[in-house]
């Protein structure tokens, strides 16, 4: 799944010095997600569903955009590889990056790169399936898809908590409530089978 | 046949009869730094509560085991269990489904790149 130009690659080559990327790429597990520069072609991974074709509610591609173009330019901000996305995406981040307090940035330099442990996951993984051929890109998946699960978590459990006008800290009866709202939207799994067995 | 080890912990080895889902002997907390990290990040407080981030574990290991025995239904079919059948699961999600297709990626160029890097290595060695 060779993309035309590899990015990662080619800064590669030309400008950084042999030590940084590879102390990038032993050092941090969360920190390689900041490395990789990607610009997202469905149609050139394999393993990929046909997205591109797939007809999408404009907000939530406006955000899944925002969420990429993010990932693009906080390489820039961080001074590593350079970029080749669409430099008017990685403009107007680094216009919002440029903006942010410090209390935004902190929170943003949080949410990019916290994740979860990929040998916790993993034992996880194993637990569960009981067998113990759990590829690494499952892991990877599996993380990805949890954190994402947790975001729209804590996020619904924001928004409740600004309808009952409440502040501080986040509770357990708005995580609740936020569950009962993704399950009624139907974005958790549930099991179908058991039910035949009320 | 002695069984073995006091090995470390209450963790299932492999091929030990486990049921699959009841995964009582997993110990509490295992994801709770992490966990707090995300829920600032996305907005919760910067310390959260300790009852909210257990809650939370509970609710995402339940998540991350109900995806696994869907994914494994679709699976069955086949035999192996495979990322593609995660990425199946993620159809109707789409968010979900670019940001798997983009981490997988990244890590195939992460691959490649340490490939290169290696051989590399070893020309450097080999001159010398």
């Amino acid at each position: 799944m060779k993309q035309s130009k590899d990015p990662f690659e080619v800064a590669f080559e030309e400008s950084s010095p042999p030590d940084s990327p590879v102390e990038e790429i032993v050092g941090g597990q969360i920190e390689d997600e900041d490395d990789a520069n990607v610009n997202v072609h469905p149609t050139s991974t394999p393993s990929a569903a046909p997205s591109s074709g797939t007809t999408v509610p404009p907000t939530a591609k406006s955000k899944d955009e925002d969420e990429e173009e993010e990932e693009e330019n906080m390489d820039v901000e961080l001074g590593k590889l350079p970029t080749s996305g669409d430099p008017h995406k990685m403009a107007k981040m680094q216009a919002i990056l440029s903006q942010f307090t410090e209390e935004q940035m902190s929170r943003y330099e949080s949410f990019r790169r916290s994740g979860f442990q990929k040998a916790n996951m993993k034992k996880l993984l194993v637990s569960i399936t009981g067998s113990q051929k759990i590829s690494a890109p499952m892991t990877i998946v599996a993380s990805g898809i949890a954190k994402m699960f947790v975001g729209e978590l804590v996020e619904t459990a924001r928004m409740v908590m600004t309808e009952r006008k409440e502040t501080g800290p986040i509770r357990p009866c708005h995580i609740r409530e936020a569950y009962r709202r993704l399950k009624l939207e139907g974005k958790v799994p549930r099991r179908s089978v058991s039910r035949l067995f009320r | 046949m002695n069984s073995s080890s006091a090995g470390p912990s209450s963790k299932p080895r492999a091929g030990s009869s486990q049921p699959s889902d009841s995964s009582f002997k997993r110990k509490r907390g295992v994801f709770q730094k992490d966990l707090q990290h995300m829920m600032y990040g996305f907005g919760d407080d910067a310390n959260p509560l300790p009852e909210t981030v257990a809650l939370l574990e509970d609710i995402v290991v339940e998540y991350v085991t109900d995806l696994v025995h869907k994914a494994q239904e679709t699976a069955s079919k086949r035999g192996k269990l495979l990322t593609e059948d995660f990425l199946f699961l993620m159809r109707k999600d789409l968010p979900k489904l670019n940001r798997c297709t983009e981490l997988l990626s990244m890590n195939e160029e992460l691959k490649q790149a340490r490939k290169a890097f290696d051989v590399d290595e070893e020309k450097l060695a080999t001159m010398e």
